[in-house]
């Protein structure tokens, strides 16, 4: 059973997935947190890309150079004009943050499967135990990064100066300062707790149902637009989180389910920030 | 006893020379066996376990372990989510290589195990330290233990 409740050609739903897997211009991919869970068992057609050994240099805190990037797509079936479509665990955090990589890096098609693993696992549908499948070699030519949808440190420090529109969306006691590391994650914490001056706290989950779909527009535009008082024209909005990946949940409802015109994410994120010498920083404790 | 005990310890490292012989796709999928075969917690314990005893929470999903000394040898006890196999696994390989050793083997463990086994190339540098802690958390619990012996 779909339980899609967006309209959106960006976010389709397992039904969707189920009939059009085997498609030649469609590639399916699992981006997980837990790396072995794609291995444990997965969708039949899907290929993995983790963000972590995948997408990211090794050795310096940054993404693939873009022949690298082109090279791993052409390696997983995907070519330029191939639709992928990304689903994990966690709520498709890993999905949202795997889908942003894959924009920054300029691919045209990108979608989301709604409800990631789990509502496809609630809908009873079958995960297989095998290897990943080998599909023939794409044809990739590797495009410039579009860093509109990068932010770095010293535009955020500008940005934080001119008052403008920031989202954290880690949990409250992360926000406040309470917590140096989010519950449950010690090991990614930083020299010093709160958050960025003027950012306002929506955490990332509020966008969620149970069953890890995404809620319905109305109910996204309370939260966002009324709640939050973000407006879908002008400034750039930015978020981040602590490593980028929850706030590129955020940054996919408000850019793609929303249709904000300038949303950035910060993935340097706290991590970064909490960790600078001589920023300013907030605490509400 | 210390013959036993010096066997078991070489399975540990016989557990990273094999890991070392494996390329990154293998160990990962050795790993996934580990978890596979983690024993289900005895029944004694789950009452326990579902009282919130025990739980690990440097972990997101529920991992609950138990580290026990009895007759001079360490007992591990765990009960994990099979919807988080690397965590799953690895403690089940903790629990598998260090179950019957003594206290004072346990506590020697490296914290390099890690990077040993070669499961920072396997799974990247932000999920070391999760493992890390449990690593840090059984050896804790050895150390306590030993502390209420003696």
């Amino acid at each position: 059973m779909s339980t899609t409740s967006i309209e959106s050609e960006l976010l389709v739903s397992t039904d969707w997935v189920d009939e059009h897997r085997n498609d030649d211009n469609v590639r399916i991919v699992e981006s997980d947190e837990d790396l072995l869970l794609y291995q444990q068992g997965h969708i039949r057609e899907a290929v993995k890309i983790d963000w972590q050994t995948d997408l990211q240099d090794q050795t310096i805190r940054d993404y693939l150079s873009k022949d690298r990037f082109a090279q791993l797509c052409a390696s997983k079936g995907i070519s330029n004009d191939t639709t992928v479509v990304f689903y994990g665990d966690k709520n498709n955090w890993w999905a949202c943050h795997a889908f942003w990589a894959f924009k920054l890096f300029g691919h045209d098609h990108c979608w989301i499967m709604d409800g990631g693993r789990r509502r496809w696992e609630l809908d009873g549908r079958e995960f297989v135990r095998e290897p990943e499948p080998d599909y023939p070699r794409g044809t990739y030519a590797a495009k410039d990064p579009d860093l509109s949808i990068r932010a770095f440190r010293d535009e955020v420090l500008q940005h934080q100066a001119a008052g403008k529109s920031m989202i954290d969306v880690r949990s409250p006691s992360e926000y406040t300062g309470e917590l140096l590391h989010m519950e449950d994650y010690p090991q990614e914490g930083a020299l010093r707790a709160g958050h960025i001056p003027g950012a306002a706290n929506v955490p990332w989950s509020r966008a969620v149902n149970d069953d890890g779909t995404v809620k319905s527009e109305a109910e996204l535009e309370q939260i966002y637009l009324n709640e939050a008082g973000l407006k879908r024209e002008g400034d750039t909005i930015i978020v981040y989180c602590r490593i980028g990946e929850r706030s590129s949940h955020t940054w996919f409802v408000l850019k793609y389910l929303l249709g904000f015109d300038n949303v950035k994410n910060y993935d340097g994120s706290w991590t970064e920030w909490g960790n600078l010498v001589g920023v300013p920083i907030e605490k509400n404790v | 006893m210390i013959n036993q005990t010096s066997n078991r310890k070489n399975k540990l490292e016989e557990l990273k020379r094999e890991f070392g012989e494996l390329d990154v796709r293998d160990r990962l999928e050795t790993l996934l066996e580990f978890s596979d075969e983690l024993p289900d917690l005895p029944e004694s314990y789950r009452a326990r376990r579902d009282a919130g005893e025990n739980r690990v929470h440097e972990c997101q999903t529920p991992v609950y372990i138990w580290v026990e000394v009895a007759d001079g040898q360490v007992e591990i006890y765990a009960d994990v989510s099979r919807d988080a196999p690397t965590v799953r696994g690895f403690i089940s390989l903790l629990a598998n290589t260090l179950c019957g050793l003594a206290p004072a083997e346990v506590l020697a463990v490296k914290p390099t195990l890690l990077t040993e086994l070669g499961l920072v190339e396997a799974l990247g540098m932000v999920r070391m330290r999760g493992l890390h802690a449990i690593l840090h958390r059984i050896k804790l619990k050895v150390q306590r233990a030993v502390g209420e012996v003696g």
